[in-house]
């Protein structure tokens, strides 16, 4: 079997005495769609934050196809092709749509720190920004300020920013978190299309949205990952059922 | 070692009145994130409010009455002023209190002109207490120690035994649950501003007479007070007194110590150049302690900031 | 109010047009020619002094700028910078050896590397972080450097500062710069030059960023950049046209003192950058400009002028925090709308009423001012071109009836001004 994409192992973490992480082992193939469900306080956002080094593990590695991530810092890890949106809507509310996803575009394309380019002038990056907009549906309102996008706008746009950069590792946070129907559905279709051929890793309250996208899901309960399966084996678990699935399942059907 | 005793009690005098200020200081920024760029402003007027009261009803009514003033004004800016700015978020707020911290000495030289004031320690307190070896300590600055300690003791007292004390510090560090919990914390923030400001204003009664009522002494001592919080780490209240004792100890000793940095040089093994005046250094060579005291915390606070960023006892912060 | 600060969801983007094609030449152009009339118009040794100042304090501005409105940096003590470069360059002036070998105009460019070179080394550490830490360090790093000119007389000359000749240098194609009218060319083009490449900065991959580290450094770490380098790069550049000023302020002045150096200096800057707005890139520009004409004009008025500074200062942080460019850029929509007609009457009922009222104000505080100031027995001043006694009681009454009519009528006419603001800004409509 090749490198794994995304590879935990023994990954731990505490806050104070509270173990939140508590020995995770986990691969993640190339190219697949894997999801981490669980119920709240489970510990979900804590082993993002873990993964793109928001916060540093207790004990345990990162691996990114193979690399160990240990001590790099959250920018070394988004160069190496590892990109992630938030739970909470986290975009640049100032600046125009066009200029966030601009601002996604140009360490990938590699303008650095430079200060003898001009923007403006860079055909590639405007005309590379002007796809991803068109990609996220959002070319209408290019040039209104990203604060003033509605909610659903604003998470595509966070969306759009977190694969502008053509990472290969795209981690999403709750994306379809506080959406109607119609809105999860969008969203739901824009992750297909933006994430073909990519590793995807999301963690999801939605179930439609969960069982309709993951090739894989992981169950996180109390820091620990009880089951990782096919959709329809761990909809068919008798542990997971009894921990966390069970009532939300029975409502489904 | 009389010499050393000596320095104690005066570096303690200076590092305790540097501690009332840079305690309300740190309770002001731990609870609402801001650094109150005017608390030293806060601190001349208690002094200035004191020396008019003083003129009328005597020291002891100053000492009683000016704190309570610049407490109600404190309390006022951060319902007026602060309250409006907060929404525009926090470097803005650090502008306007900068901006305030202006005003304010405009203000004190409006009203009572740019002349130092004849606010002097009071005669009943303006007797030696005792000396040590020929060097008199007068009873005023054993006053200070007492006042500056018994307010302290009291503000722990507050803070660690009282109701209210606990809402403080728990809002201190989850303000929106306290505020879930039913507590009104817009009125706690706007408490803890008056007090933080009346102790500054404490601090400028009793320092006025031995330090100088006189428009610019806001800035003197503010500057330091920034430096003591960011060095003993901001929003910590143990950092801000041993940074506070640790300043006024360093800068007494250095001033009452005459040492040459030509003889520190020579020590290490250094010879002294021969032809001094051209030497680029002749300055660095002709240093003595005495003239680079006042310089001492800024210099303390740029080596904490290279190799201990966070200050001496602030939390790592990422 | 501020799109720097603040997200106001009624205001248009204002920052997007930044991101079109085309770099529009026109205000460019049109300010190059501006500096060249000026001193046609101002012929007087006095006029150009001024304006010498001003455009030295306008490449100070901007470069301040920056820091704080695109970079989200608050320093307290960003004259150091300045002052430094300016130093250097007084040293250079007094090498006579090589000074003799450089022309004049490119003497601040040593100014700005000196300037440079200083906030390479204290951004190393002080970049680490924006917002309150930034700020205190940049305050005591700024008043370290202060206090140490008076100890390191060697650099900084103690208390009496360093002096120097400009006229030393190499002819610059025959241009000595023995006249007021050739070093305010000099300065202009300098002016005009710094603020080009300041502006072209901004609008750099870095320059993008340090919008982004700004708003959300947190985001943009993720997105590959590191928040403390987008800061450094900022700073460095900041430090740089900072001293280039410096260097400009030691050819104009061929003096520099502790002045240069210290908080005084540092907070005026800041103040300049605010009351012009930081939002916009203009902001410091406006700023620099009415800033050194009202503390001309009003200093010579006034012993208060620095209390209606400050007074001024703080009603603008609390009420307009976008600054002058801020009030300026409110009127955009009004008049791409076609409606801003519809304001002048009622700015007209509502701000010179509110003018009188603000300056009967001010003709109490004056009066406060000389009567517990004045000399004992001088009760005569003179205000507003009349001279009275300000010991007797009419003309208290007649100061106070103007501040209470003319706030007055202001507030009864306020609501049909915001009326007519809201109907303005509105789309369609009778007009």
């Amino acid at each position: 079997m090749s490198v794994p994409a995304l590879e935990l192992s023994g990954l731990k973490k505490s806050f104070g005495k509270a173990e939140i992480i508590r020995g995770i082992d986990l691969d993640i193939g190339k190219a697949e769609r894997h999801a981490i469900i669980g119920p709240n306080g489970a510990g979900k956002s804590t082993l993002f934050n873990l993964i793109t080094a928001r916060f540093a593990p207790t004990a345990g590695t990162v691996k990114l196809h193979g690399e160990n991530l240990a001590g790099l810092e959250p920018f070394q890890i988004n160069r190496k092709g590892l990109s992630r949106s938030f739970q909470i809507t986290n975009i640049f509310p100032k600046m125009s749509v066009f200029e966030n996803v601009r601002c996604a575009l140009l360490w990938a394309q590699g303008y650095k720190y430079s200060f003898w380019n001009l923007v403006s002038r860079q055909r590639a990056l405007t005309e590379g920004a002007d796809a991803i907009l068109e990609e996220i549906n959002l070319s209408a309102r290019r040039d209104i300020p990203a604060g003033m996008l509605s909610y659903a706008e604003q998470r595509a746009l966070e969306i759009g920013i977190t694969i502008a950069g053509g990472a290969n590792v795209i981690m999403l946070d709750e994306p379809t978190a506080g959406m109607s129907n119609t809105e999860t559905d969008y969203i739901m279709d824009l992750i297909m299309r933006v994430t073909e051929g990519k590793t995807l890793i999301m963690v999801e309250h939605d179930m439609g949205v969960v069982f309709g996208l993951a090739d894989r899901i992981s169950v996180l309960v109390y820091g620990e990952i009880i089951a990782t399966d096919t959709p329809e084996r761990v909809r068919a678990d008798p542990k997971v059922q009894e921990a966390y699935l069970g009532a939300a399942l029975e409502a489904e059907h | 070692m009389d010499l050393i005793l000596v320095n104690l009690i005066d570096g303690l005098v200076t590092g305790l009145l540097l501690f009332m200020l840079s305690a309300g200081l740190t309770l002001i920024f731990s609870m609402m994130g801001v650094l109150n760029f005017a608390h030293a402003s806060f601190y001349m007027l208690g002094a200035y409010f004191a020396y008019s009261i003083s003129l009328a009803l005597g020291f002891w009514m100053g000492l009683l009455i000016a704190p309570l003033i610049v407490g109600v004004a404190g309390a006022m800016v951060e319902r007026y002023g602060l309250r409006r700015v907060h929404q525009y978020g926090h470097v803005p707020e650090l502008i306007f209190t900068f901006g305030l911290a202006l005003l304010i000495e405009e203000l004190v030289q409006f009203i009572w002109g740019k002349n130092q004031m004849p606010y002097d320690v009071p005669d009943i307190l303006n007797f030696t207490a005792f000396a040590i070896s020929g060097n008199s300590i007068p009873a005023y600055k054993i006053f200070m120690i007492f006042i500056s300690v018994g307010i302290f003791i009291g503000l722990l007292y507050v803070l660690t035994k009282t109701r209210v004390g606990m809402i403080i510090q728990a809002a201190l560090s989850y303000p929106r649950t306290v505020e879930a919990l039913g507590h009104n914390v817009p009125l706690i923030f706007m408490g803890v501003f008056g007090v933080g400001t009346a102790l500054a204003g404490v601090a400028g009664v009793i320092a006025g007479p031995v330090l100088g009522t006189f428009p610019g002494m806001a800035f003197v001592l503010g500057s330091i007070v920034f430096v003591t919080i960011v060095i003993g780490g901001l929003g910590s209240l143990w950092g801000a007194l041993v940074a506070s004792l640790l300043i006024g100890w360093i800068t007494t000793f250095a001033k009452s110590y005459n040492i040459e940095m030509e003889s520190i040089l020579n020590g290490i093994g250094i010879a002294t150049p021969e032809n001094m005046d051209d030497n680029m250094f002749r300055d660095f060579w002709s240093l003595t302690s005495p003239q680079i005291a006042d310089i001492l915390p800024y210099i303390l606070m740029v080596l904490i900031l290279i190799f201990r960023p966070a200050g001496l006892f602030g939390k790592r912060t990422q | 109010m501020n799109e720097q600060l603040k997200t106001d969801p009624t205001k248009p983007a204002q920052r997007m047009r930044a991101g079109g094609m085309t770099l529009s030449l026109a205000p460019w152009i049109i300010a190059a020619v501006a500096m060249m009339a000026l001193p046609m118009i101002f012929t007087n040794n006095s006029a150009l002094t001024i304006m010498n100042q001003m455009s030295i304090t306008i490449i100070f501005a901007l470069a301040y700028n920056m820091l704080l409105g695109q970079g989200g940096m608050l320093s307290f003590g960003h004259a150091v910078y300045a002052g430094v470069g300016g130093f250097f360059c007084m040293h250079l002036m007094n090498m006579s050896d090589f000074f003799a070998t450089i022309p004049l105009p490119i003497l601040p460019l040593f100014g700005g590397l000196f300037g440079m070179g200083l906030a390479l080394i204290v951004g190393s550490f002080s970049t680490r972080s924006a917002g309150t830490v930034f700020a205190m360090i940049s305050l005591g790093v700024g008043e370290l450097i202060a206090a140490s000119s008076v100890i390191v007389v060697a650099f900084f000359g103690g208390e009496e500062g360093i002096s120097g000749d400009r006229t030393y240098a190499q002819p610059f194609f025959g241009v000595e710069f023995l006249q007021q009218i050739e070093v305010y060319y000099l300065t202009a083009a300098w002016v005009i030059i710094s603020a080009a490449l300041m502006y072209l900065w901004s609008r750099t991959p870095v320059g993008r960023m340090a919008n982004a580290v700004r708003d959300n450094p947190e985001r943009a770490e993720f997105l590959g950049y590191s928040a403390r380098w987008v800061r450094y790069y900022s700073f460095v550049a900041s430090g740089f046209f900072a001293g280039v000023s410096g260097g400009l302020f030691a050819i104009n002045y061929e003096i520099l003192t502790e002045e240069n150096l210290n908080a005084a200096s540092s907070g005026i800057i800041l103040l300049v950058t605010f009351l012009g707005g930081v939002g916009f890139f203009f902001g410091p520009i406006i700023g620099a400009v009415v800033f050194t004409l009202v503390q001309t004009v009003l200093s010579l008025q006034t012993e208060l002028w620095a209390f209606y500074a400050g007074c001024l200062f703080v009603a603008t942080v609390m009420f307009f925090p976008g600054g002058l460019a801020g009030l300026i850029m409110m009127h955009v929509p009004a008049v791409k709308l076609g409606k801003w007609k519809l304001l002048i009457m009622p700015y007209i009922k509502t701000l010179i009423p509110a003018a009188i009222g603000i300056l009967g104000l001010c003709a109490l505080v004056e009066m406060t001012f000389h009567y517990r100031h004045g000399a004992t027995g001088d009760n005569e001043m003179t205000l507003f071109w009349t001279t009275f006694d300000s010991h007797t009681l009419m003309p208290w009454l007649i100061a106070a009836a103007v501040t209470v009519i003319g706030i007055g009528i202001a507030r009864m006419t306020a609501p049909s001004l915001k009326e007519a603001w809201d109907e303005a800004n509105t789309m369609g409509g009778a007009s």
